[in-house]
């Protein structure tokens, strides 16, 4: 696009004409989009329920911990990007050329099951918000599904791209609707700075799936490989550093603004819901017709989004570790390993929410599992190579930032096991 | 015979059984096409890893340990040579060249096989799937083998002899190669460009810049994405960028500097030759797509009373990198262009003729202003090898060959093919994503119905009932349906005849033709649903209760369609005149949602008006 304005015109002079402002701003905004396009991808069916549950459940009490995984989101996606900027080369690679192949194997095979089941949960997500529209499962699914799988297949990323962050803009809905739901705004600033701790094994849990469904393994993926198809380089990591930052503020303010509205609207008349279309349908008498379209639509959208990437930058993962051709302009021929996962995990994940009676929520609870169990290993394996100097030069993770990195992992591990020894004894 | 994944971990022991570590790595000495094995390095207790020559301190190796001649006190320690490369650090794991297949490849396994009892030589890296199973477990490797013996299949082994391998993260240049090592600077410069097209987009720079100058030169002008192009001359440091511009022939530079940004573009012609900087200045001082931006200005000129002899010395003294030579061109004494010599007149003539004799004078040439497109039909219609492209005065300015010819046929084929609204021509594309994009293209006009029917009834399906809603919906794909074929009916007519074709109707032709098809179509759908009406409701009279509002509305759409199809010729011929791609699909869809709109709206204001 701006080389095309500096094209000479005509025969008048030999030399070439001077670059307009824009095009430098332009060069700027060109490398934001990995991270804001993940942070919201990350924002998906799984966390608009979680969310959701959070302000019905208990009110404005758990606001504080949106600051919270804002942070750590911040820090693992950061690290991600610099990782990829340094570098040139996606996780997938890096993990191979370190770890070798048992390792990548094995977070290849997590990796796999783990986004299946997230995109399992991504068209049960959409099946659910168009449903709320009156519109049958056994229409929106496959219509959905085609869509993603059409997206995902054809065309350059960088085109995929502008149509996902166009698709992204559905978020608007959720600060809307947070807006229709007329909170006591005073009430919910202070309880997001004040922590409120409670012992209360439903709210730990409710902690944990938050914490749980922002910071996930694919993320860590998609930033890196994102970037090195860009190829952005050691001078654009501070350009990186704002997309990131900010993909991370905008998705947790969307948190933010779900959890309002569930809190303000349905906790004070004690209305418990179990997910997201809950939300919306509970949301009809007491906050308007238009606040819960809204919130349905905004369920729609996010999960609509987070189905167009999952297989994509899982297959794309996997092939790059093992070495097989990937990427969307690659064809059957060239590519099949690629694009064969790609239509496997799109179509059975879509068969799957279409078998009447599936039992979607024990798919979700499976992956909940699977990406507790590889999270932490993803994370280790992310920090050694960060703070690798030999790899990541002068860019190496800082004391600071090991620190809060080795946090996060300490705070998944200890989290995932309590969730589970909750589940053990039945709650 | 042994592979890498055996080796590596299994303990060493020295002379006296005493454990001194583990195998971390081989060292090959690269000279040769199965490089011996010339050091292992060891892994020792404290972490600390140690080479030691394999020739003399390795008595045995096996796939449970590793024996030495000597015992631990006795080791002397040996450093990597400058010759040598760690094959599990440089090459287990990365991604290599297969400069035999021209295709890029993870290392899965290396094969080594004994040739003497102590001698071991790499034979190559395993890049198949077999490699994977053996480093995960030689047993799984068994039972997969196993299971696909008894399905009928063989499972074989991929391997890539060093020889045939270029490594892309070790820089190789200073290591001494041995002669029968093909890297991939002797492939063939287009296949330098596949490969380098699938590559990650950090380690293309990487490759690109292991290449030597000229090669990168014509590597880069293969290469098909001219943005792609650019990135990569805009990694290499701006000498080395420029030296390789120099090296291109002029029409190839001009084309990628006018894809760099400025600064760039401006600092690698000043760093240019003069002789060079000047040719590319010249031909970047022609519009785009015009017959000056794609000659060449290495031209053979010479005056009209030359003999054969000077031509051919004249030819014999040219640089290599001169393009090639198809034809003498032959000057008056005011410069002008007089006439032209063809190879084969200059080699079975006699040395001494002179070139005015054997000339052919009856030129056909190009101006520099003229399209691109328009010289390279002219060249294949009159079979010409070159063009000559000559300035107001006959003065011969360069020639467009026939290659840049075949490309920008190429090119415009496919900008026209888009136009026509049948998407890229990429014919190697995914089959069935294609197929079913194509179909989705095609019918989407159905889509534009479904979309106008949820439309027209949150409109009107209040007031006027889902019967009707769905009578008058009904009509509604004839107008989407005719909001594409006015689409299709300008770009056919912007296809056949460009701007300047003198046989072309006038704008005011074309519009008058689309208004007069518009109206007969919206005549004939009028009458012919009048007619159907009658028949399905005979006797009853036409009061706007069955399906003739609906058509009536149609009709609207219909000419409204036809009306504004100049608007869509002025947009193609716009966005050609600034060089943009248009895909006739985009046109056909905003014709089909203002075809719905115009007929939501006549539909809203004629039922309205009846029932009032």
């Amino acid at each position: 696009m701006d080389e095309k304005t500096l094209k000479p015109q005509a025969h008048e002079t030999p030399e070439l004409p001077l670059p307009s402002r824009r095009t430098r701003l332009l060069a700027m905004l060109s490398v934001m989009g990995p991270g804001i396009l993940t942070a919201l991808a990350g924002m998906d069916a799984g966390g608009i329920a979680t969310f959701s549950v959070m302000g019905s459940n208990f009110g404005f009490a758990m606001l504080w911990s949106d600051p919270l995984t804002c942070l750590l989101l911040i820090v693992v996606q950061e690290t991600a990007a610099r990782m990829a900027c340094v570098t040139g080369k996606g996780f997938a690679s890096l993990i191979r050329e370190q770890f070798g192949i048992r390792v990548s194997t094995v977070a290849m095979l997590a990796t796999v099951m783990s986004n299946f089941a997230v995109t399992v949960s991504e068209f049960a997500g959409i099946a659910s918000g168009m449903a709320l529209f009156g519109i049958p499962v056994f229409v929106s699914v496959p219509i959905a599904a085609v869509t993603a799988w059409l997206l995902t297949m054809s065309g350059s990323y960088r085109r995929v791209e502008k149509v996902l962050l166009a698709i992204s803009c559905v978020f608007a809905t959720y600060i809307i609707s947070g807006f229709l739901a007329k909170p006591d705004w005073a009430h919910a600033f202070h309880d997001t700075v004040i922590p409120q701790l409670s012992g209360d094994p439903s709210y730990i849990s409710v902690l944990v799936a938050s914490i749980g469904t922002t910071i996930s393994p694919y993320m860590i993926f998609m930033v890196s490989s994102n970037v090195s198809e860009k190829n952005l380089g050691e001078r654009d990591i501070a350009g990186q550093r704002a997309d990131n930052v900010s993909g991370a503020l905008v998705s947790q303010t969307i948190a933010w603004f779900i959890t309002l509205t569930t809190a303000s609207v349905l906790f004070p008349l004690g209305i418990k819901i179990a997910d997201a279309a809950d939300a919306a349908k509970a949301l009809v008498p007491l906050a308007g017709q238009y606040a819960s379209a809204m919130f349905a639509a905004g369920l729609v959208g996010a999960s609509f989004l987070a189905a167009c990437v999952m297989p994509g930058i899982t297959a794309g993962a996997v092939c790059e570790a093992f070495g097989w051709e990937r990427g969307t302009d690659r064809s059957w021929k060239e590519a099949p390993a690629y694009r064969g996962m790609v239509t496997a995990i799109s179509l059975v994940a879509a068969v799957i929410v279409l078998v009447p009676g599936a039992d979607l929520f024990g798919i979700m609870m499976g992956a909940q599992i699977v990406n507790g169990m590889l999270l932490p290993v993803l994370l280790v394996c992310m920090v050694r190579i960060a703070s690798d100097r030999r790899i990541m030069g002068r860019w190496a993770n800082g004391r600071t930032w090991n620190l809060l990195t080795w946090f996060t992992i300490v705070l998944v591990v200890v989290l995932t096991v309590v969730m589970f020894a909750f589940q053990a004894i039945g709650y | 015979m042994i592979y890498l994944s055996q080796l590596v971990g299994n303990p060493v022991f020295d002379l006296n059984g005493e454990r001194i570590g583990k195998v971390n790595d081989l060292g090959i000495a690269t000279g040769e096409v199965f490089p011996r094995v010339t050091a292992l390095a060891i892994e020792g207790p404290s972490k600390t890893p140690f080479m030691v020559s394999w020739r003399k301190y390795v008595e045995s190796f096996g796939e449970s340990e590793v024996r030495l001649k000597v015992v631990a006190t006795d080791i002397r320690f040996s450093y990597l040579q400058p010759s040598e490369v760690l094959i599990a650090r440089d090459l287990l794991n990365k991604q290599i060249v297969d400069t035999r297949g021209a295709r890029v490849v993870r290392v899965n396994d290396l094969k080594l096989s004994d040739t003497s009892s102590s001698q071991l030589r790499l034979l190559g890296a395993e890049v198949g799937v077999r490699g994977i199973l053996r480093s995960l477990s030689p047993t799984l490797e068994r039972l997969v083998l196993r299971a696909a013996k008894s399905l009928g299949r063989s499972v074989p082994e991929r391997i890539i002899a060093w020889n045939y391998m270029d490594l892309i993260d070790r820089d190789l240049s200073d290591v001494k190669l041995s002669v029968s090592h093909k890297t991939l600077d002797e492939l063939h410069p287009a296949d330098i460009a596949d490969i380098i097209e699938r590559l990650d987009p950090r380690l293309r720079g990487q490759v690109f810049a292991q290449l030597d100058e000229e090669r990168a030169a014509d590597a880069i002008a293969e290469l098909d994405d001219d943005a792609m192009a650019a990135e990569l001359m805009g990694g290499l440091n701006d000498a080395a960028a420029s030296r390789m511009l120099s090296e291109m022939d002029p029409d190839d530079a001009a084309e990628l500097v006018s894809e760099l940004d400025y600064d760039k573009a401006e600092k690698l012609l000043r760093l240019m030759g003069v002789q060079e900087r000047k040719a590319i200045n010249q031909l970047l001082g022609y519009r785009e797509d015009t017959a000056g931006r794609i000659m060449t200005s290495e031209v053979v000129l010479l005056p009209e009373d030359a003999s054969v002899s000077d031509a051919i010395r004249a030819i014999g003294e040219l640089d290599d990198d001169f393009e090639s030579v198809h034809y003498v061109y032959l000057k008056d004494e005011e410069g002008r262009l007089s006439g032209v010599v063809g190879m084969r007149a200059l080699i079975t003539s006699d040395t001494d003729a002179r070139l005015a004799d054997i000339s052919f004078d009856d030129l056909v040439t190009a101006g520099p202003d003229d399209d691109q497109e328009d010289v390279a039909k002219d060249i294949a219609k009159y079979n010409l090898l070159a063009m000559p492209v000559v300035d107001d005065n006959r003065h011969l300015l360069g020639m467009v060959t026939v290659d840049d010819a075949l490309d920008v046929l190429e090119e415009e084929h496919e900008e026209d093919l888009q136009i026509a609204g049948a998407g890229r021509s990429d014919s190697d594309r995914s089959q069935a994503g294609s197929n079913i994009l194509w179909l989705l293209r095609s019918e989407l006009w159905f889509f534009f119905w479904m979309a106008g029917i949820a439309l027209l009834a949150t409109i009107i399906e209040p007031q006027m009932g889902l019967a009707h809603t769905l009578r008058f919906a009904l009509a509604l794909p004839v107008a989407v349906i005719a909001a594409r074929d006015a689409v299709s009916f300008t770009t056919n007519f912007y296809l056949e005849f460009g701007p300047e074709d003198e046989d072309a109707p006038s704008d005011l032709g074309f519009m008058l033709k689309g208004l007069g098809l518009g109206l007969l179509f919206s005549a004939m759908a009028i009458l012919i649903a009048t007619g159907v009406e009658a028949v399905l409701s005979p006797g009853r009279p036409l009061d706007g209760e069955g399906i003739l509002v609906g058509f009536a509305a149609a009709a609207i759409s219909i000419v409204v369609s036809f009306l504004s199809t100049p608007v869509y010729l002025g947009v193609l011929r716009r966005r050609d005149a600034s060089n943009r791609e248009t895909s006739g699909q985009v046109l056909s869809s905003v014709a089909m949602v203002v075809a719905v709109a115009v007929f939501v709206v006549a539909t809203v204001l004629l039922s309205g008006a009846v029932l009032v």
